[in-house]
């Protein structure tokens, strides 16, 4: 067996390389290569104690200590932005125990970790998506019984899940559903896409990276190969639509992104910018400008560049 | 003459048997036949066992021992031995009962109890229709009750809204057990007529009738069933 | 006048929908029911009557597909083959539980789902066999709330804000709406008022009659029974004592336990 050992540096605590020890390890990757193998399948595997509580991403840093290697580039994302400190605080622990390069340029990383979001720039092949999931069962609130949702998982029996999104449109005239909506796949298995927006469902089909989503809490796997159809639930009179906003990102002026509004003053001012900050970021590079660039640059918010 | 009912053998004995199983012996050997257009009327004492012996012809009471062929859908059919289903068919097509009393089903209006043999039979709802008010027309029922469920109606009102059920579309076989007890005069004449066309037209009737007035009108055949009492 | 004349074949179906043979359930010593065989054909209604702890429920319990029995089968004849319902994996007898069969049951709350609307509670049969149009699931779901007198303005809301007696009206629905071939109710009107259980006896009996149901009844009201099935079976201490046409045997019992059951009622 080969260990990856810290190097025995007085400033370190002896931590194996990546945190959790290679017996974890090799657990979790068993459980990642049956994930893979049945696209959508939740697998049960043994999740550990993380220096972080439960429901902060521990299941998808697990994921993230079990593949990642010295010639690996992270980036780590929450909410959409690279320097929120959560994101940071991840990215800090695997630069500490795994001396991993860091990055927040989407198309640098080879592990790219979420939870809200999926870069708006299109994912590569060999890029490894990771997805801190809270809720990976999308039956439970339906269904309490766990003995029953697997049977339900196992003979396909989706009919339930129709009825939550039948629900909706009979009580608001549409599905309300704007997060973590459930979608089928490779046409076998209902699966919860953790907290994304469904604005990003789109970008999973047929993704030519690879997606794994890690519960620690629920302690469950489970994954989407490369190159796998991902549709989302819905009904022929009722097609799935996902997000769209009437203005531009008041930053940058990108028209096809996924758009947080911001309280700019405290007159009620407020204006609408990308989620994903690199993406912003990379077009202001570019030269776009948004209409409100100017305005945000000179109260500080951001740094105006020029290309 | 096509022989309609068949009774060969009957015998008939109750056992109560939370009453220390006394045994109730009724009829033993009963053996007659009933042909079609002929109206059969028991004969016999009060309690000499006329409404039981009626009761078996319709496959409500088992008989002890024997068997009753009724001849349904061109052939001899042995009630006693039939499966439920079997019986539930001969009693749908072939087999009448007319009662004394309306079993009164909640909700549902007079018209509908009236159409309802008719449309078990698969008539159109509008032929049904037509029949029924035709029906209940010639029974002299209020039209004004018609929407009604019968529950409400007098004695003699029920018996007239069970017999318009009875006679809206005779069996070949019809059962009858004291239709006219409760109706007056003008009324117990439509019974009978209604007796004797369902019987002019090939029916085969056994009944009960207590007033001799209207027994001597119906009868083209007595049958005292005295005879067939247990010792 | 014109006689009605039978015609001349006895039209009855070819063979049975349900054949139960020697099917036992026990409870370590006890018996819960026992040696229980019978044939049920299409659109016939059988009662099953006895008092608590006769082993009705448990019997019943067998032939849904609930509880397997200890020993004997239950085959039915929905299909082009003959199933043997406890030896198809579970998740075909699943399947045909939510197509084929129905089960309605004496507590409504066992058979709805409390927090989904009306509409969704008698959509979600459509939407389980792969119905994925929202238009047409709503609008049987409206044709069906009305067939079982359910104002159709009631469609969004939730059973918790219905009577029991509308309650156990969707609850049929929900499950009449996959148009089941054979139907499994257990004290369907237990727990009604007087004139709550009319209106749903009358309702069941309309439903059965015009939908060709076939139907398994549990029931221990004698009136229930006469009134909407065909043949009864009388059980006592988990063994069926008699069975016959339903008149049959509440007016002419024979056995012994049968008698004292007619007896004990005033009037059925």
């Amino acid at each position: 067996m080969t260990v990856h050992q810290m190097p025995a540096d007085d400033t370190k605590p002896a931590y194996n390389y990546a945190y959790l020890d290679e017996q974890t390890k090799r657990m979790i990757r068993r459980a990642l290569l049956k994930a893979v193998a049945v696209p959508g399948y939740q697998v049960p595997f043994g999740s550990r104690e993380m220096p972080l509580a439960r429901g902060w991403g521990t299941g998808g840093i697990q994921i993230t200590a079990a593949i990642i290697g010295p010639a690996d580039t992270l980036k780590v994302i929450d909410q959409g932005a690279d320097d929120t400190t959560n994101a940071v605080s991840i990215r800090r622990f695997f630069e500490r125990t795994a001396d991993a390069r860091t990055c927040e340029a989407t198309d640098e990383a080879t592990i790219i970790q979420t939870r809200h979001r999926i870069p708006e720039a299109p994912l590569k092949s060999g890029q490894v998506m990771v997805y801190q999931v809270p809720t990976p069962e999308p039956l439970r609130r339906l269904e309490p019984r766990e003995a029953e949702t697997r049977k339900m998982h196992a003979w396909a029996e989706y009919g339930l899940m129709q009825v939550k999104l039948y629900e909706d449109i009979a009580r608001y005239g549409e599905i309300t559903k704007t997060y973590d909506y459930p979608v089928m796949v490779n046409d076998r298995y209902v699966m919860a896409p953790s907290p994304i927006p469904k604005f990003d469902n789109p970008k999973m089909h047929m993704s030519p990276a690879l997606q794994l989503f890690g519960a620690g809490r629920e302690k469950r796997i489970y994954a989407l190969p490369p190159y796998t159809s991902v549709k989302s639930l819905d009904f022929e009179d009722h097609p799935f639509r996902i997000q769209s906003w009437t203005q531009p990102c008041g930053l940058c002026g990108a028209g096809d992104s996924y758009l947080d509004e911001v309280v700019i003053d405290d007159q009620g001012g407020r204006m609408f910018v990308c989620s994903d900050s690199h993406y912003c970021e990379t077009r202001r590079a570019e030269g776009h400008r948004g209409t409100m660039l100017g305005d945000a640059a000179a109260s500080g918010l951001v740094e105006e560049t020029t290309p | 003459m096509t022989t309609m009912i068949q009774v060969e053998n009957v015998a008939k004995t109750f056992t109560l048997h939370n009453q220390g199983g006394a045994r109730l012996p009724v009829f033993d050997n009963v053996n007659f036949h009933v042909e079609a257009g002929e109206a059969l009327v028991l004969a016999g004492a009060s309690g000499a066992g006329k409404s039981s012996l009626l009761r078996i012809l319709y496959g409500n009471y088992k008989p002890t021992s024997g068997a009753i062929r009724i001849t349904h859908a061109g052939r001899p059919v042995d009630i006693v031995a039939a499966v439920p289903r079997t019986v539930l068919d001969i009693r749908r097509r072939t087999l009448g009962f007319v009662s004394q009393f309306l079993r009164v089903i909640p909700r549902i209006s007079t018209l509908d109890i009236v159409r309802d043999p008719l449309l078990a039979r698969g008539a159109t709802p509008e032929t049904a229709t037509e029949r029924a008010k035709a029906m209940l027309a010639r029974l002299n029922l209020p039209e004004r009750l018609w929407n009604l469920a019968p529950a409400t109606f007098s004695g003699g009102e029920q018996q007239r809204v069970n017999i318009a059920r009875s006679f809206v579309d005779p069996s070949a076989i019809m059962l009858i057990d004291e239709p006219t007890a409760s109706l007056d005069a003008a009324n117990r004449d439509v019974v009978v007529e209604l007796i004797a066309e369902a019987r002019t037209a090939g029916a085969a009737i056994v009944g009960i009738f207590h007033d001799e007035a209207v027994r001597e009108r119906v009868a083209t055949r007595y049958l005292d069933i005295t005879a067939f009492r247990k010792a | 006048m014109t006689l009605h004349v039978a015609a001349a074949e006895l039209d009855l179906e070819p063979a049975p929908l349900l054949s139960v043979d020697g099917v036992s359930r026990f409870y370590g010593e006890r018996i819960g029911c026992a040696d229980v065989s019978f044939d049920l054909w299409p659109g016939e209604v059988l009662g099953i009557v006895g008092e608590s702890g006769s082993g009705k429920s448990t019997l019943l319990r067998c032939l849904a597909g609930i509880d397997k029995p200890d020993e004997g089968e239950v085959l039915f004849r929905g299909g082009a083959e003959p199933l043997d319902i406890y030896s198809v994996s579970e998740q075909e007898r699943r399947r045909l539980m939510r197509t084929a069969w129905g089960i309605v049951h004496q507590n409504p709350r066992d058979g709805l789902r409390m927090d989904v609307t009306a509409g969704g509670n008698v959509g979600e049969r459509l939407m389980d066999r792969g119905d994925r149009h929202y238009g047409q699931i709503r609008e049987r779901a409206l044709d069906w709330l009305q067939r079982v007198e359910i104002a159709g303005a009631r469609i969004d809301d939730r059973p918790r804000q219905f009577s029991g007696g509308m309650q156990q009206r969707l609850q049929i629905a929900r499950v009449l709406v996959s148009e089941p071939r054979l139907v499994f109710m257990d004290e369907p009107t237990g727990g009604l008022d007087v004139s709550v259980q009319a209106r749903l006896l009358d309702l069941l009996r309309v439903l059965v009659r015009d939908l060709g149901l076939a139907a398994i009844i549990v029931t221990h009201d004698l009136a229930v029974a006469r009134l909407l099935t065909d043949r009864l079976m009388v059980m006592k201490d988990g063994r069926v004592v008699e069975q016959g046409l339903t008149d049959q045997v509440l007016d002419d019992p024979h056995h012994a336990y049968t008698q004292l059951l007619t007896s004990a009622v005033l009037s059925v």
